[in-house]
């Protein structure tokens, strides 16, 4: 799988440096924010990394407000957010948590603990992006079921259907195209009796004809 | 202060491993960085003390300590640790000696840094 890039926000350059060096050693795309405001435009982007790694205090905005603006936004992009945080008070991180972080790194970051982390991250992030596409085959697979529940218009003698487009289809076509539903033609007793006997009939006696007229 | 190494070597070590392949050395572009920062936020610290800015004092402690911090300067780290508290609580009196104790201490960093860098 390819690597999700990470966001790395800190107006400290001395800290931004050493993380975004774990990352890239850990094989992360970096892009890298000064301060809180840059963040928040990089994450607010159409195509906004999906994992964010915040500094806690960052002149302007900090890195709890940025988290908030982001759960606030229309988007429901998934992004994963852990803040960076020389606070090891419980009630700070708790505050940072409510603020809609998914986790927190005290600083100095410890390289391994660091990673691990952010490979939680990652595999959160991507089981709801697997998880979305599923939501959407569904969401469409309902669609073509609802369409099969309504009228369909058909022609009582040939049994067409007439589409959406107001073209005339077979039966085979329409539902071929609406559901999985493919066809094996083969025919009822009934057809057998009215269709397939007589011309079953009609053959015997052609041959029995043909042979009468060889011997004659 | 300052009984152990003035930079912890476990750390220096661990920056020397950051560096990836074909990258620029991670280790020498941090030490670089440290001493390029560290100056001007010591002074802006200083500054805010003299000023009696309460908030830029601890905003200013807060940000040096996590430089130290990340380079493994475990005696700067402690004194910005006090000085952030300080900062915190609001008692300006007792950071004028501390103030002190950081500059001499970062006078250790800077020898031991150009030390590493110029091997």
């Amino acid at each position: 799988m390819v690597p999700l890039p990470v966001l790395v926000a800190d107006d400290e350059p001395v800290s931004r440096t050493v993380v975004s060096a774990m990352l890239k050693k850990a094989g992360y795309p970096v892009i890298l924010a000064n301060d809180g405001e840059q963040a928040w435009k990089k994450l607010d982007a159409a195509d906004s990394p999906s994992l964010a790694l915040l500094d806690w205090e960052m002149p302007g905005l900090q890195g709890p407000e940025v988290v908030e603006r982001i759960r606030k936004r229309a988007s429901q992009a998934p992004i994963y957010v852990i803040l960076l945080t020389s606070r090891d008070s419980s009630a700070d991180i708790v505050r940072g948590l409510r603020a809609g972080a998914d986790d927190y790194v005290t600083k100095p970051a410890n390289e391994d603990e660091l990673v691990a982390r952010v490979n939680v991250g990652a595999r959160v992030v991507q089981l709801q992006i697997a998880l979305a596409d599923r939501v959407r085959s569904l969401e469409e697979a309902l669609a073509n079921v609802k369409a099969l529940q309504t009228l369909l218009p058909m022609c009582a003698y040939c049994k067409s259907i007439r589409n959406d487009q107001n073209y005339w289809e077979k039966v085979e076509t329409y539902f071929s195209q609406h559901s999985n539903v493919s066809f094996t033609h083969s025919y009822c007793p009934n057809c057998y009796e009215r269709f397939v006997r007589p011309e079953l009939e009609a053959l015997e006696d052609a041959r029995a004809a043909q042979d009468k007229q060889k011997r004659g | 202060m300052g009984t152990g190494p003035v930079l912890d070597p476990a750390v220096i070590d661990t920056l020397r491993q950051l560096t990836a392949p074909g990258e620029p050395d991670v280790l020498t572009e941090v030490l670089k960085l440290f001493l390029d920062e560290v100056p001007a936020r010591m002074a802006r610290l200083r500054n805010a003390w003299a000023a009696g800015n309460i908030e830029e004092v601890h905003r200013a402690a807060h940000s040096l300590k996590g430089s130290a911090g990340n380079i493994g300067a475990h005696g700067m780290f402690e004194i910005c640790k006090q000085l952030d508290g300080i900062g915190r609580s609001g008692g300006l009196q007792a950071a004028g000696p501390l103030i002190d104790a950081l500059g001499a201490e970062f006078g250790k960093v800077e020898v031991e840094i150009r030390r590493l860098t110029a091997a």
